[in-house]
């Protein structure tokens, strides 16, 4: 065994799958689970980067600079003119809702 | 012995803004008598590929928003995606602002009137904000037998999310925050503030402590009311409902609380995700938000003198009493119509204030309409009273007149004319109306002459009725007096 | 050997089309029989593997003559007019199909997208259209473009090394580099998130060309990694790139990222000559770093002397034009780009992937379900092939509430130090001043199929020189330097300042015509060598 090995807990991997909304197959969750830890491996080489403090992050490479950055919307309305294509994409409709299956609430009083 | 308790209550409140589009798609914004699924494009319905482009008057009304509330809004704000799923959340996460958002800190005062029932005085609670920032609204969901069905008319509509400090000790005040709240927002011109469309929505924090302590306990959120009294109604069961718990010795545990206003209860709602991780982001699709200081100056010269400042200058500078302000100052287009028609007529403004509140108010109420779209106009109103101080029409006369104006959009004056309602005070006239109905009344002229002095009006009266009201008041009584007393 | 309509650059076919010497009817029937004949079967979810699929390139998922049918239509009533029929008059091009394109299935070599049908169509391809160009269909690519071969695309058979059926085209955008090579249309656009259109296009021998950052508009791209994701061309030659470069760049009202910066000719000086310009060589750039497989402890390799000599020819070919070859230029953060690629890239990614869960589109479980929970976790879990199920997986994690800090926000601020090494290294008043910097675009030349496939960290390592200019949001190209000795392309990169894709593509282009009578430039592709 090295040190690659189980970075990430089985508990925490099954949390993951489950905030993910997964249904996994065993050997599935057996490939994922390895190949995250390999990554996770590969991504604790960057704890060990020294940063300086006032280092700030960066959300996009490019500096868009004043006269590159584009201006906001103007609010003018322009109508969709195929909302019924949009709608037609979904699996399940119903006088022009979109059905899913109800939300799983339990109501304790 | 009974313990004293205190409700600790912070408001999250949920504003959508009256911008003519949705926030990052150029769909309308406003859905209220669309079919469902109508209002939408690839944008808001979170198609593969799609991206969100800013409407700029989001900014500019959700800034107007921040200086009303005297908040600190920031040159640097970024967009956060709030990853969860839902069914009326077409793109699986919310576009946000997390922790650098466009205003922090801020407060709103709140006069809280007098109350009989608790026999306190009116007092100002300032309530602190603790955030302030802008998102995207999310559809909607209705729930058919063991089915939901999802429109998302509603998607991408801008929201303001403010969040209060728990400093709200009442449900009454609560109720009064939402109130000032309101008015703040219709004042301001940049939402149409209605709960009950779900244009402002609540949600509040409660929790309850001994009196005096400064602990804050385990709270429960309340979710989905969709009134003030309901606000009220729910913060009210909550507060009992936990005294109730405490006293018997339970622990509050923080459960997420909803409202049936139908049935007027609150009710636990437990859905699988207890711990909720958002696992929030900046959003790359969109670039940092700056707002320059010449940008800031161009919106804040739209920032109207706020509703509180004015109730106080108005009590000052017009002299009306406190209670006349705070009516006046309930709706911005009706303090500046109270503002306009004072100062045009620039004598005692109670007279104005009195006419506003009396009859204007309810004439426009009756008609529906906004205090601009009156044909009575601020110098109209100001030409009428004017006509009753100088005695060309009485105050029954004037009170017609006032209908006659909306009516026609003439001004008093030319109906006073054309209608021929002006005091009569000829004095030829009158004293021939006078002698005729002293000639018809050989009875009531004995009576009087006898003694019977009280007599006086019953003869003023006679005058009017046969003048049709337009005989002045004065003269005829004068005239009458000379006649009788020969 | 005759020349086929199919072997002609788009600039030649624009120009054949304009001047009335060739319809783009007839263009583009030379193509659709070349593809029919070339290609073999499209991918497909039920694509059962089979013998033959070793014969053929297999670039395509849709093919679409009825839209290129009409376009040609149109292109040729204008030309009959006189009207300026645009840049690619005539020219046939295919669409990674990570693009949405209106009435066309958009799949993203998803099953989960399989069924889905976009309404509207992305920014890149609606200016091709609008330019004149004749769209042949949409190809191959790994699944929601994660991996670098191609192969874990939902739609098999995958797409074949034109070079040698054997290996892999490279990836994710390895249809349009099969294709452009193959001669099954002269231009493809592709997008790169990592490397997805330079190293497929280095492994298939032909040029690729990520933009700056923002150059090119990101709107109906299916998004992996929003912060790095950028469309881009893939064509034969440096002026083809430049001409297709011209017509999809610029600002776009539909993507607030996309750039106001205006756009110059690219074409007008592509052919000036390099004399004073600084290229630079960095040691960074010939060894990469990785974790071993078996222990995890890092190696570091020096990258194959073909590779190198490959770079090392090309900067004598510029030292001849009269360039300064700036050697030993510092780029210490490279071998970072995979690690906080891993961050980054799978944050934004998990939750662009979010929206894919049988509500609105795409794959709905048909089984019967308890509840609406069920229905998105059967869903996504049959819809979601092993590689978007990582890297949602891995998103989650390392975003997760209690791991930010330590990992995404980290990876944020090495990101920075990225940057940095490009800003210095560009900076005219710096110590380096470069115009360029000059790379091997690939560790190897492409490797063959099944080879690396499944090893997610090994298939990511395959990235690190290209990945730096995507964290950095600088523009790069990869263009042809030859081949290896077992008859595979070889390509280099150059990697330039924000916004400098012209003087990227004139660098470009002085090499291609320096180079222009090289003995390996005849070589071709085995499956043209049988006409
Ligand atoms: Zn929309």
């Amino acid at each position: 065994m090295n040190n690659k090995d189980n970075l990430i807990p089985r508990e925490v991997f099954d949390h993951l799958v489950d905030l993910a909304a997964f249904s996994l197959e065993e050997q599935e969750k057996s490939y994922l689970h390895e190949q995250m830890n390999n990554q996770l491996n590969s991504i604790r080489e960057l704890e060990a980067i020294p940063l300086p403090d006032d280092l700030p992050v960066t959300t996009h490479g490019v500096d868009y600079g004043q006269d590159g950055t584009p201006p906001l919307r103007k609010d003018e309305w322009v109508a969709c003119q195929n909302t019924a294509d949009i709608l037609a994409q979904a699996p399940c409709v119903e006088d022009d809702y979109i059905v899913v299956p109800d939300i799983p609430t339990t109501e304790l009083e | 012995m009974t313990i004293a308790y205190e409700a600790v209550i912070g408001l999250e409140t949920h504003i959508q803004l009256n911008t003519l589009t949705k926030i990052f798609c150029s769909c309308k914004a406003d859905s209220w008598e669309d079919e469902p699924n109508t209002n939408i494009c690839p944008v808001c319905t979170g198609l593969p590929g799609v991206l969100p482009v800013l409407n700029e008057k989001v900014v500019e009304k959700a800034v107007l928003l921040a200086a009303a509330m005297q908040a600190n809004i920031q040159d640097l704000s970024f967009f956060d995606r709030k990853n969860y799923f839902y069914p009326d959340l077409p793109k699986g996460y919310q576009i946000s602002q997390y922790d650098h958002s466009l205003a922090t800190g801020g407060f709103l005062d709140v006069p809280v009137p007098a109350s009989s029932d608790t026999g306190s005085d009116a007092y100002v609670r300032q309530v602190r904000i603790h955030k302030l920032h802008i998102e995207e609204d999310a559809g909607k969901t209705k729930k058919e037998k063991d089915r939901r069905y999802v429109d998302f008319n509603r998607c991408g509509v801008p929201l303001v999310e403010m969040v209060t400090e728990p400093d709200l000790r009442s449900a009454e005040e609560a109720g009064q925050y939402l109130i000032r709240l309101r008015q703040l927002l219709r004042w301001l011109g940049i939402s149409e503030a209605d709960m009950e469309k779900g244009n402002l929505r609540c949600d509040a924090n409660v929790s309850i402590r001994e009196k005096g302590s400064t602990v804050l306990n385990t709270k429960t959120e309340i979710k989905n009311v969709n009134s003030i009294d309901a606000v009220k109604d729910a913060i009210r069961k909550e507060i009992e409902r936990q005294i109730k718990e405490v006293e018997k010795g339970n622990t509050i545990k923080p459960w997420t609380l909803d409202w049936d206003d139908n049935a007027g209860v609150l009710r636990m709602m437990r859905s699988k995700e207890t711990e909720a991780d958002y696992r929030y982001f900046h959003e790359p699709d969109l670039l940092p938000l700056v707002i320059s200081p010449a940008w800031q100056a161009r919106i804040l010269e739209g920032l109207p003198e706020l509703p509180l400042a004015r109730r106080k200058r108005f009590m000052e500078e017009f002299k009306i009493p406190e209670y006349d302000a705070d009516i006046l100052t309930t709706e911005r287009d009706l303090a500046d119509y109270f503002e306009e028609t004072a100062r045009l007529y620039g004598g005692d403004a109670k007279k104005i204030s009195n006419w506003l509140m009396n009859d204007v108010l309810r004439m426009r109420n009756d008609l529906g309409k906004s205090m601009q779209e009156l044909n009575l106009t601020p110098a109209y109103l100001t030409e009428l009273v004017k006509l009753t101080d100088d005695g060309k029409i009485n105050s029954t006369i004037a009170k017609h007149l006032l209908q006659k104006v909306q009516e026609s959009g003439k001004a008093p004056y030319t109906l006073v004319e054309e209608l021929g309602l002006a005091v009569v005070s000829d004095d030829g006239a009158i004293r021939s109306v006078c002698e005729k109905i002293i000639a018809a009344n050989p009875a009531e002229v004995q009576s009087y002459r006898d003694g019977k002095q009280s007599l006086m009006g019953w003869f003023v009266g006679q005058v009017m009725r046969e003048m049709r009201g337009k005989a002045d008041p004065q003269i005829t009584q004068r005239v009458l007096k000379e006649i009788l007393d020969k | 050997m005759m020349t086929e309509l199919t072997d002609y650059s788009a600039f030649k076919l624009a120009d054949l089309v304009k001047t009335k010497q060739v319809s783009a009817r007839e263009i583009l029937q030379a193509h659709l029989q070349y593809i029919e004949k070339a290609d073999g079967r499209p991918g497909s979810l039920d694509g059962i593997p089979s013998a033959d699929d070793d014969k053929k390139i297999h670039a395509f998922i849709t093919h679409t003559e009825a839209i290129a049918l009409r376009q040609a239509k149109q292109v040729d009533e204008k030309i009959a007019k006189g009207e300026d029929a645009g840049l690619l008059a005539g020219v046939p091009f295919t669409v990674k199909d990570i693009f949405c394109v209106k009435d066309t299935p958009s799949t993203a070599a998803s099953r989960i997208l399989a069924n889905f049908t976009a309404p509207y169509t992305a920014t890149p391809v609606a200016r091709l259209a609008a330019a004149g160009g004749l769209m042949l269909g949409k190809v191959n690519l790994d699944e929601f473009t994660y991996g670098s071969s191609s192969e874990s695309s939902a739609f098999q058979p995958s797409p074949r090394n034109p070079w040698d059926l054997s290996k892999v085209p490279g990836g994710s955008s390895g249809g349009s580099a099969a294709a452009v090579a193959a001669h099954e249309g002269a231009l493809s656009l592709g997008t790169d998130t990592a490397g997805s259109i330079r190293q497929p296009a280095a492994f298939c021998g032909v040029v690729g060309m990520k933009p700056t950052y923002g150059r090119v508009s990101r709107y109906g791209l299916i998004a992996f990694g929003s912060s790095l994701d950028c469309p881009g061309p893939l064509a034969r030659t440096v002026k083809d790139a430049a001409l297709m470069l011209q017509v999809i760049a610029g600002a776009d009202k539909a993507d607030a990222t996309a750039a106001m910066k205006d756009v110059p000719d690219y074409l007008k000086d592509i052919e000036k000559d390099i004399a004073g310009m600084r290229i630079g060589l960095s040691p960074d750039y010939f060894r990469i770093t990785f974790p071993d497989p078996e222990s995890g402890e890092y190696v570091e390799q020096e990258l194959p002397t073909e590779i190198q000599d490959a770079v090392y020819r090309t900067a004598e070919v510029y030292k001849a034009l009269g360039a300064t070859i700036v050697e030993d230029v510092p780029m210490p953060n490279t071998r970072y780009g995979i690690p906080v690629y891993f961050v980054i890239s799978r944050v934004e990614a998990a939750s662009n992937l979010h929206r894919f869960d049988g509500v609105k589109y795409g794959y709905r479980t048909p089984e019967q379900v308890k509840d609406l929970t069920e229905m998105y976790r059967r869903s996504r879990g049959e819809g979601f092939g092993l590689q978007p199920k990582l890297r949602i997986l891995m998103g989650m994690y390392v975003s997760a509430a209690q791991y930010a800090e330590q990992y995404y926000q980290r990876a944020l601020k090495v990101r920075s130090l990225i940057r940095n090494d490009f800003e210095i290294v560009f900076d005219p008043g710096g110590l380096y001043k470069l115009d360029a910097l000059l790379t091997p675009t690939t560790p190897t030349t492409a490797f063959g199929m099944a080879a690396v496939y499944g090893d997610s960290v090994m298939m990511q390592y395959a990235d690190q020189l290209t990945v730096p200019a995507n964290h950095a949001g600088v523009p790069g190209i990869s263009i042809p330097a030859g081949f290896s000795d077992d008859g595979l392309p070889v390509g280099v990169q150059l990697l330039g300042a924000d916004f400098s894709e012209a003087k990227l593509l004139r660098i470009a282009r002085a090499f291609e015509m320096a180079t222009e009578t090289d003995e390996w430039r005849t070589k071709k592709p085995i499956v043209l060598e049988g006409e």
